[in-house]
């Protein structure tokens, strides 16, 4: 097996999958190359991650990527979330192929872009909406 | 032990033991080069002349007209570049869903200044023969067109084709990887005059395949060297392999009839029990002319290599539609091709059946997809899931 036992675990029990209603942040990113897309949902209470949740279309990895990135930003501050790297999200999958890199880039870039909307919207900007639906 | 079920077998089969007890003494005792006089050599040279005979019949062919091969894209390559390189100039009629083996040379034939005619397909995959009778030109050389598509197993109809190549004189080579030893073949009923064929589809070796060449057709050896297979390709002959490829179609002559009305049956056991259980989907290629033991089944909202990394993990062996490499994921061109959307075309899975497939492992699979494909869609953004 090319993926690491985590990644796997994470692939066949994805946390935190699924819509969230009236989130106080969305995020999306996608990667180009294969049109693999990650979508995150914040709920935030005192500045931090209160409840996160994704929704995803990929390969097992992504799926995986976007679990283990539900995971890595509970808790979290909202500030902690716009800087949290691909590379958090690799070591907290076990490492990922080559080839896969992507997973992580796209799980972290969706991470960011709700926490920058959540962001946004505290500051009174308007709500981001995703792309694409 | 966990349970294996291996639902790919139009990627590659395991040798049949008969196969491999046939290839063996020939790793052994029998090893002369079949070009040598002495007896070491003569005792090779009639098993491979023993193997040519053997696969001859089962094409209905002369033994002269069989050429072995290192495998089938070897036999695509030299087919067509052997027809258009031996008249230097010219036009070539093939279809956008053949195999890369046949795709990329006509690609390479254009950078040398040949003409290529890329026929559409229905949204079965179907050729129609009316097509092949208007791309005709003065200049065509060659009509090269897949028996069956190893993708979503649509049988071409290669009688009504090699009718209208007759006609016009052109010459028509068939690419019947997918389909040799699995349905009948007779290169004269069909109008034929090159057929590429191999053995590791079969039950046989990998590395043992071959090219029919109907005797008087123009062509030019594309691999230069020494005088083997009557100077039409050089080097020594795969010996063990080609002995192994003739015994597998022994095997087929015999089998081919009745494994075929048993993989329809299982086939369509799992394609019923998939839109059965799982919503939105759909089974892609030929309703009827179809081989016998391959369904690719699109599973909407999900991306194929899921359902591959999924099934892989509950020991189940089945292959993507779409392929991501160094992360780049392209729909499957022969789905493009036929029409079929391509937010739908990620989500093609082929399951190809084999002698091995039980009608318990066809019920195994359609038990471990449907939580799997429901938990997939659950996380899919195409979808609106249900939420907490």
């Amino acid at each position: 097996m090319r993926y690491s036992p985590t990644l796997v675990d994470h692939f066949l029990n994805p946390r935190n999958a699924g819509l969230m209603r009236d989130a106080d942040g969305v995020g999306e990113d996608e990667y180009a190359g294969c049109g693999d897309l990650t979508r995150v949902f914040l709920r935030v209470r005192a500045g931090r991650a209160a409840e996160v949740r994704f929704q995803t279309y990929g390969c097992g990895p992504t799926i995986a990527a976007a679990s283990a990135t539900s995971e890595l930003a509970r808790g979290r501050t909202v500030e902690d979330l716009v800087t949290l790297k691909p590379e958090d999200v690799e070591t907290a999958l076990g490492g990922l192929p080559d080839d896969r890199r992507h997973a992580a880039d796209v799980a972290a870039g969706a991470l960011r872009n709700a926490a920058l909307d959540y962001l946004r919207r505290r500051d009174g900007g308007e709500a981001g909406r995703p792309g694409r639906v | 032990m966990r349970r294996t079920v291996y639902l790919d077998h139009n990627a590659s089969t395991p040798v049949h033991p008969e196969v491999l007890a046939a290839m063996l003494p020939f790793f052994g005792e029998v090893y002369g080069n079949p070009s040598s006089v002495h007896g070491f050599g003569r005792a090779a040279r009639d098993a491979v002349d023993d193997a040519r005979a053997t696969i001859a019949r089962f094409l209905g062919s002369r033994p002269d007209e069989v050429v072995f091969t290192s495998g089938g894209t070897e036999s695509d390559n030299f087919g067509v570049k052997g027809l258009a390189l031996a008249r230097g100039a010219g036009h070539v009629i093939t279809s956008r869903i053949e195999h890369h083996a046949v795709l990329r040379t006509c690609e390479a034939l254009e950078g040398q200044g040949f003409e290529v005619t890329y026929l559409s397909v229905d949204d079965q995959g179907r050729l129609d023969p009316d097509d092949v009778k208007r791309a005709l030109r003065r200049d065509t050389l060659a009509i090269s067109v897949m028996h069956a598509n190893s993708e979503v197993g649509t049988i071409q109809p290669i009688a009504e084709i090699g009718a209208i190549a007759r006609e016009h004189g052109v010459p028509l080579h068939v690419d019947a990887v997918q389909t040799f030893g699995k349905i009948p073949i007779d290169v004269e009923a069909m109008g034929i005059d090159l057929l590429s064929f191999s053995g590791h589809k079969i039950y046989g070796p990998k590395g043992a395949a071959g090219l029919y060449v109907r005797r008087g057709t123009k062509m030019v050896a594309v691999q230069h060297g020494g005088e083997h297979e009557r100077r039409r390709r050089a080097g020594t002959e795969n010996v063990p392999g080609i002995v192994g490829l003739a015994a597998a179609v022994e095997i087929r002559s015999r089998e081919m009839g009745g494994e075929a009305e048993r993989l329809s049956a299982l086939r369509d056991r799992l394609w019923d029990g998939i839109r059965g259980r799982i919503p939105e989907t759909r089974l892609n290629g030929a309703k009827v002319a179809r081989l016998p033991g391959t369904a690719n089944v699109v599973f909407r909202h999900v991306e194929s290599e899921s359902i591959v990394l999924g099934l892989d993990l509950k020991g189940i062996a089945v292959s993507a539609g779409s392929a991501c490499t160094a992360g780049n994921v392209e729909p499957s061109y022969v789905l493009v091709a036929m029409g079929i959307p391509v937010d739908w075309a990620m989500g093609a899975v082929r399951f190809s059946l084999g002698r091995s497939t039980t009608a318990e492992d066809v019920d195994y699979v359609v038990e471990a997809i449907e939580p799997l494909v429901a938990k997939l869609r659950l996380a899919s953004p195409s979808r609106t899931p249900v939420t907490t």
